[in-house]
């Protein structure tokens, strides 16, 4: 009989040591999970690289911006964009021109005479170039929800983003714009967004990058 | 009470019997047979269709006896073997899967044998026989027919207009052809023959339900394509106006001409002229687009928004139009709904709109801003600048519908900047090109017109008002007409 109680408290305890273990095991998980959980951003979080580096010698680029109100406004005159000369840095990557580019734009225009093209809030998400020569440039929902409507206005904010690229970086002739991370088919309810937009200059001031001035032609 | 529950157990029994019969016998629904077309290049044969488990059931042995195949039904084996050449195909009675050549092919429906008959799922003819024979066997899913091999079926398009007085049938064919009209007004019903054999519908009936007609069907069961129309007892005649070098029909059912007089609007009012369509006019169906709509109000304004303001100006046009032009006109919305631009060109596309105008309001920050524009297509979207011919020969992608009216969208946009600026002085019009979802798949003369600024109280106000919206209709109605007129060389 005693033989029996023997046995039967070492089992017993034998089978606590076993519990208190998985217990111990199991706690320990679940505070690495919550540990994990609390520092789940950092090991993930991109670092922020410079769109270009101190020894990059500037460049002057043509930015495209509506003009502004009154009577040489979108509304009255013929010309829907009109530009700016701002300076970038000559990067190395494309990419990073294009994206100072957007950068430029959504700071706005610096003279009072021209209104900003892209909504308040808008902020670039990605922007890809394919072999192709197409960028594809994802904005924030912000483009789309912020934007006041119209088609003429429409047509600004978009040909402000394909002109200003396309007419600096002759290495992108196309722009696809994708918005919240999706294909969709208009900016707010007009123009067209699922195919690849070229340079449109017959709605601005300017002429091809083409087709250079006379006078420059003329020069020895 | 022993009685009452025995009568209760025996009711329960007998709802459990009935229960278990419909579950048992309810999956095999039976339909009564319908007769069913199978055309072939140079002969048609007409099959009784049984719809069974809500799927179309043909009566295999017909169809191949006509191929002239040899087969063999098994019946101990329960299966049937078609040879056609060197192949050979197998079929087992339910079982939803056929052998071709040692091959298997599934099918989403069983193969049944029932009353001595094989009964075979359509996809056994599109899968099964047009691998067996070589010979492609298509079927449009709904349709009651099939052709096979090389059959020249010309689509059949038709649409159905209430105009009041009138209802008219709209019937479009690929090939000209002649239509026969025969009115059993007795008995309230329309035949209208059609002698070219086989045609493909792309809509087996229309679900057109008004005053004069009760429903408008096409039926080629026997292999006679014919549309069938049920008419009310307020129908009177039927006219049939041939177009388009008899490719193009209009089927007027009119009202009784008794009734038409006690209709007749006071003699102060212009009598809506909805007469039977001359063949020489070009725009006889108009499609007018109010922008926006539901949840997508478009801009908005201090007194109004766009949404609002361009149906508004949407029903004004259409009554204007209809009464001036006597054209059909119709409305992609005529509530307060969203729509996607696709599918606003559809509406202009499907019911084969002469001309397309979408309808606007712009937006300006500067509140001060008034003025319009006219919009068309940019000559190059989509690639391949210019030419005017599809990229791909004869088909052409849908957002490049606009290229097949090019030239006309920049003609009718010219003539409404003529006849607006004519109506509205002081106001500019100009003529911008911009990759509009709204036009690009529309495949006929497409314009929009942005009207003034939303944002500007004086040009919202403006807008509302009645006598600023009659000018732009009768602006609109001045530049159809001018578009419906015989070019001259000077005018292009």
């Amino acid at each position: 009989m005693a033989k029996r109680i023997k046995a039967g408290l070492i089992a017993l305890g034998i089978g606590s040591a076993v519990a208190f273990g998985f217990f111990v095991d199991v706690v320990g998980r679940i505070q690495s999970m919550v540990n994990d959980t609390e520092t789940a951003d950092n090991p993930f979080t991109p670092p922020v690289e410079p769109l270009y580096a101190p020894t990059d010698p500037p460049m002057t680029v043509k930015l495209f911006f509506p003009p502004g109100a009154g009577p040489a406004g979108p509304a009255a005159g013929d010309v829907l964009l009109t530009t700016e000369d701002q300076t970038i840095f000559q990067s190395a990557e494309l990419a990073n021109r294009a994206l100072q580019i957007l950068q430029k734009l959504q700071e706005g225009p610096a003279s009072p005479d021209m209104l900003p093209a892209l909504p308040e809030n808008t902020r670039v998400e990605e922007l890809f170039i394919s072999e192709d020569g197409i960028a594809i440039i994802d904005f924030t929902n912000t483009i789309s929800t912020n934007h006041p409507g119209g088609i003429l206005n429409e047509q600004a904010t978009i040909y402000s983003v394909v002109n200003s690229i396309t007419y600096n970086l002759p290495g992108i002739q196309q722009v696809k714009i994708l918005i919240g991370g999706t294909e969709k088919e208009t900016l707010a309810g007009h123009c067209m967004l699922l195919l690849p937009l070229a340079m449109d200059l017959s709605i601005t001031d300017v002429t091809s990058p083409a087709e250079p001035p006379v006078q420059q032609l003329l020069q020895p | 009470m022993i009685e009452r529950h025995w009568k209760r157990k025996r009711l329960a029994i007998l709802m459990a019997a009935l229960c278990a019969a419909i579950f048992v016998f309810g999956t095999r629904l039976r339909a009564a047979a319908d007769d069913f077309p199978i055309y072939f290049p140079d002969s048609r044969i007409v099959v009784k269709s049984e719809a069974l488990n809500r799927t179309t059931y043909l009566p295999i042995v017909d169809i191949i006896q006509n191929l002239g195949l040899p087969y063999t039904d098994a019946l101990a084996l329960e299966t049937i073997t078609i040879r056609s050449g060197a192949s050979r195909l197998v079929a087992t009675r339910n079982r939803a899967l056929i052998s071709i050549n040692d091959q298997i092919v599934l099918l989403q429906n069983p193969i049944l044998r029932e009353s001595n008959r094989w009964l075979v799922p359509i996809e056994f003819l599109t899968q099964g026989l047009t691998r067996l024979t070589g010979t492609p066997f298509r079927y449009r899913a709904g349709a009651p027919r099939i052709f096979a091999g090389d059959v020249r079926a010309p689509e059949l398009v038709m649409n159905a207009q209430d105009l009041g007085p009138v209802t008219r049938l709209t019937i479009r064919t690929g090939v000209p052809v002649n239509l026969d009209v025969q009115h059993d007004d007795q008995n309230n019903r329309a035949i209208v023959r059609i002698d070219q054999a086989p045609v493909d519908p792309l809509r087996e009936r229309i679900d057109q339900k008004d005053r004069l007609v009760n429903s408008i069907v096409f039926d080629d069961t026997d292999g006679e394509p014919k549309i069938v129309l049920e008419t009310t007892d307020e129908a009177g005649e039927i006219r049939v106006t041939p177009s388009d070098g008899n490719q193009l029909f209009f089927v007027d059912v009119l009202r009784r001409a008794a009734q038409i007089t006690e209709a007749a609007p006071p003699a102060n009012v212009p009598a809506p002229r909805i007469d039977a369509p001359s063949p020489e006019r070009r725009v006889r169906v108009i499609v007018i687009d109010p922008g926006h709509g539901g949840m997508d109000s478009g801009t908005t304004g201090p007194a109004a928004a766009e949404k609002d303001l361009t149906l508004t100006m949407a029903r004004r046009l259409r009554t204007v139009l209809q009464n001036q032009l006597g054209a059909t006109v119709l409305l992609t919305r005529d509530s307060d709904i969203a729509l996607d631009n696709e599918a606003r060109s559809a509406v202009a596309n499907n019911n084969q709109a002469n001309v397309f105008v979408s309808l606007h309001v712009g937006y300006s920050a500067n509140k001060t801003d008034s003025g319009a524009s006219l919009f068309i297509m940019p000559d190059n979207f989509g690639g391949g600048a210019g030419t005017g011919e599809p990229p791909g020969g004869m088909f052409l992608p849908w957002y490049l519908g606009y290229r097949t009216n090019r030239q006309a969208s920049s003609r009718i946009a010219a003539l409404f900047q003529e006849e607006l600026t004519k109506a509205v002085p002081g106001w500019r019009f100009p003529v911008r090109k911009a990759p509009l979802g709204v036009l690009a798949s529309a495949t006929m003369p497409a314009i929009v017109l942005e009207m003034g600024n939303v944002n500007n109280s004086t040009n919202s106000q403006t807008l509302m008002d009645n006598a600023f919206q009659s000018r732009i209709a009768s602006a609109l109605v001045s530049a159809i007409q001018r578009f419906s007129e015989p070019q001259t060389p000077a005018a292009n």
